[in-house]
């Protein structure tokens, strides 16, 4: 059975009396440790499909299905739980909160989670030597490179052991080397923690080192490779 | 964590938050300041009615406080009456008589009020003594002498040293008149005293009037005039028939509103004051917490339930009202604390007002009261929070998707 389940989907977001379809019923299903990308131009759809599968939003029509958890109709505090337990988010703009430190970011799910702080102080310095930015733990975001911030965004979804890391155009903002840097990364974390990885890009050398890419279209499916070796 | 998370956010916009912090501080520390000058106003009140005449509650027949009957007399040993055991700040006690007649001196007469007191035991209670502006006290011991007020002096053309003459009914039917030499001239500012008031010794009075060994009332100090009431409540209950103790509030009932009306003008002061700085607590809140709508979203998204948020929004708020009360409260004490060791005098500017029955003093002067210090802070951090909700309330309500999507 598939980890991720996203059967006939459509999703309408409405601004004011105009009807915007961002989905349009779209079905895939992602088998656990995949590591997939959701290719398309701008507009195309990956960002809602992302939040769907992340249960920030709730599909128009069709179901989305995580494990056992149906999305649409669960309650919002089932949700909330969800993201906090099963689910990492990573984004373009890293979306690190400046007011706290490196290590502070990393925690905070911990910290929501309940963890006691040493204990998650601990799995996070760890965390940050696995992912090369030791020794940052104490700076804020701000003094921290495009390249770092984004290190410091995968050490906080990856702090939780989630299920799945939904990550949106993750290297978007970096140059193509660091962008390069960070795929192999999280490819290698993909490989050695068996973390589903579920992102969006449209940059085609981010495409290329995927082992299944499903392409969008006006909110409709237009192409997916399937598992590559 | 959240709590650092809070108390950081709250130096995101530095100058923002010190502006609306330095908003508060002047409001709560203004407001304290204020309420200590209110009490003081009251205080100055309440003493020039109560300490400068009347006493915070006085003995006497039920019916002589509504009549001041002549007739209406007790034994001067209801001076010495034991009362309640164990009531703390009892300052004194003293007997008096009481009677309404005509003062007369070389160029003419005045209706007046002659007090007879016991000149040893008067100032424990009153402080007329005190604001003498000629001449000396009555003596111990001494008779045919009168201190009386200074309008009255004036108007008689009688100074320091004057012979006057009281005419006025005893108590047998008789008119009683005799001579006496003015000793002292007082000022009080209180126009009724100064211009129809003469003190004179109990025994001469009582001679006068043909009531030896009777007084129309005992007058009592207490230390704090607003425990009055349950003073006198007390002292009735352990009264024989025929004494009353009433308290200041009986006695002057213009004053006991007065002091009502000051307490809800205080209010009044309070709210509004308050109400202008809770719209800057509400800008500056809703302004950062619009600004940082990709945040929360970011904590939806990290799984945090929307009343974390709120709670978080809230603690911020709560920061800035604990700080602004803090320091608010540091303020008010010194402004407070001058204007009680210095004050500042307005008797150059104007005269004093009497006003429900006492006398506001041409001077500025705070008092120290707890409840007008505790009252500002603790209003101050209630408001903050209440600020607080409409923001923390908006940020708590924001979609993720959208607050995410935001640049
Ligand atoms: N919250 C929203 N309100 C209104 N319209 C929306 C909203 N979110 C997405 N849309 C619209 O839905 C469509 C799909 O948007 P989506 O963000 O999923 O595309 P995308 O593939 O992520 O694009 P991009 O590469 O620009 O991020 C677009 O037309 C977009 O304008
Ligand atoms: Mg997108």
């Amino acid at each position: 059975m598939p980890l991720i389940t996203l059967a006939d989907v459509s999703k309408t977001y409405r601004h004011g009396s105009l009807e915007v379809p961002a989905l349009a019923n779209f079905s895939l299903a992602v088998e656990a440790g995949e590591f997939t990308v959701l290719a398309g131009p701008s507009g195309s759809g990956k960002t809602t499909v992302l939040n769907l599968v992340g249960g920030l939003d709730r599909p128009s029509a069709g179901t989305v299905t995580v494990g056992t958890l149906e999305i649409g109709g669960a309650p919002a505090k089932i949700l909330a739980d969800y993201r906090l337990r099963r689910v990492g988010f990573i984004f373009q703009s890293y979306n690190l909160i400046p007011v706290l430190t490196a290590a502070e970011n990393a925690e905070f799910t911990l910290m929501l989670q309940g963890v006691p702080r040493p204990q998650r102080r601990r799995r996070v310095i760890g965390l940050f030597a696995e992912l090369g930015i030791d020794g940052l733990e104490e700076r804020r975001p701000g003094d921290l490179s495009g390249g770092q911030q984004q290190r410091v965004a995968i050490a906080r979804a990856l702090a939780a052991e989630p299920d799945v890391i939904l990550a949106d155009e993750p290297t978007a903002n970096l140059d193509s080397r660091t962008a390069e840097e960070l795929l192999d990364l999280m490819r290698d974390l993909n490989l050695r923690r068996g973390v589903t990885f579920l992102f969006s890009s449209h940059d085609d050398r981010v495409i290329g080192r995927a082992r299944r890419v499903v392409r969008l279209e006006d909110g409709r499916l237009a192409g997916d490779t399937g598992q590559r070796p | 964590m959240l709590t650092a998370l809070a108390f950081r956010n709250l130096w995101r916009n530095r100058r923002r938050t010190l502006l609306t912090l330095t908003a508060m501080v002047v409001s709560a520390a203004l407001l304290i300041l204020s309420l200590g000058v209110y009490s003081g106003m009251i205080d100055d009140m309440l003493t020039t009615t109560t300490r400068l005449y009347h006493g915070h509650v006085v003995l006497a027949a039920p019916d002589y406080h509504a009549r001041r009957d002549l007739h209406a007399h007790l034994p001067a040993a209801s001076a010495e009456l034991p009362l309640p055991a164990g009531f703390a700040g009892l300052l004194g006690r003293t007997p008096r008589l009481r009677a309404f007649g005509l003062l007369s001196a070389a160029a003419n007469s005045q209706p007046v009020e002659i007090l007879g007191v016991d000149p040893a035991r008067e100032p424990t209670v009153t402080t007329l003594h005190r604001q003498l502006a000629a001449g000396r006290y009555l003596q111990p011991g001494e008779t045919a002498a009168a201190v009386i007020g200074s309008t009255l002096a004036k108007k008689l053309g009688a100074t320091v040293g004057s012979e006057v003459v009281v005419v006025t009914q005893a108590a047998d039917g008789s008119i009683g008149n005799d001579l006496l030499i003015v000793r002292g001239i007082f000022t009080t500012g209180d126009s009724r005293h100064d211009g129809r008031l003469v003190v004179a010794p109990l025994p001469w009075l009582q001679q006068l009037l043909a009531l030896d060994g009777r007084i129309h009332e005992v007058a009592i100090a207490i230390a704090d005039p607003l425990q009055a009431f349950a003073a006198a409540d007390r002292f009735s209950a352990a009264l024989p028939a025929g004494i009353e103790a009433r308290d200041w509030g009986d006695l002057l009932p213009e004053m006991r509103e007065a002091i009502v009306s000051f307490d809800v003008s205080r209010m009044i002061i309070a709210g509004i004051l308050y109400f202008a700085t809770a719209l800057g607590i509400l800008n500056t809140c809703f302004m950062s917490v619009m600004e940082r709508s990709r945040e929360f979203g970011l904590l939806l998204a990290s799984g945090m339930r929307p009343w974390g948020i709120r709670r978080l929004v809230l603690l911020e708020t709560l920061f800035l009202g604990l700080i602004g009360s803090g320091l608010g409260l540091v303020g008010g004490l010194l402004l407070t604390w001058y204007m009680q060791a210095i004050g500042i005098d307005l008797s150059g500017t104007i005269t004093p007002i009497t006003y429900a029955g006492s006398t506001i003093l041409p001077r500025l002067r705070a008092v120290f009261d707890p409840a007008n210090f505790l009252l500002p802070a603790g209003m101050l951090i209630a408001v903050a929070l209440v600020a607080g909700f409409l923001p923390a309330n908006r940020a708590a309500r924001l979609d993720p998707v959208e607050a995410l999507r935001e640049e």
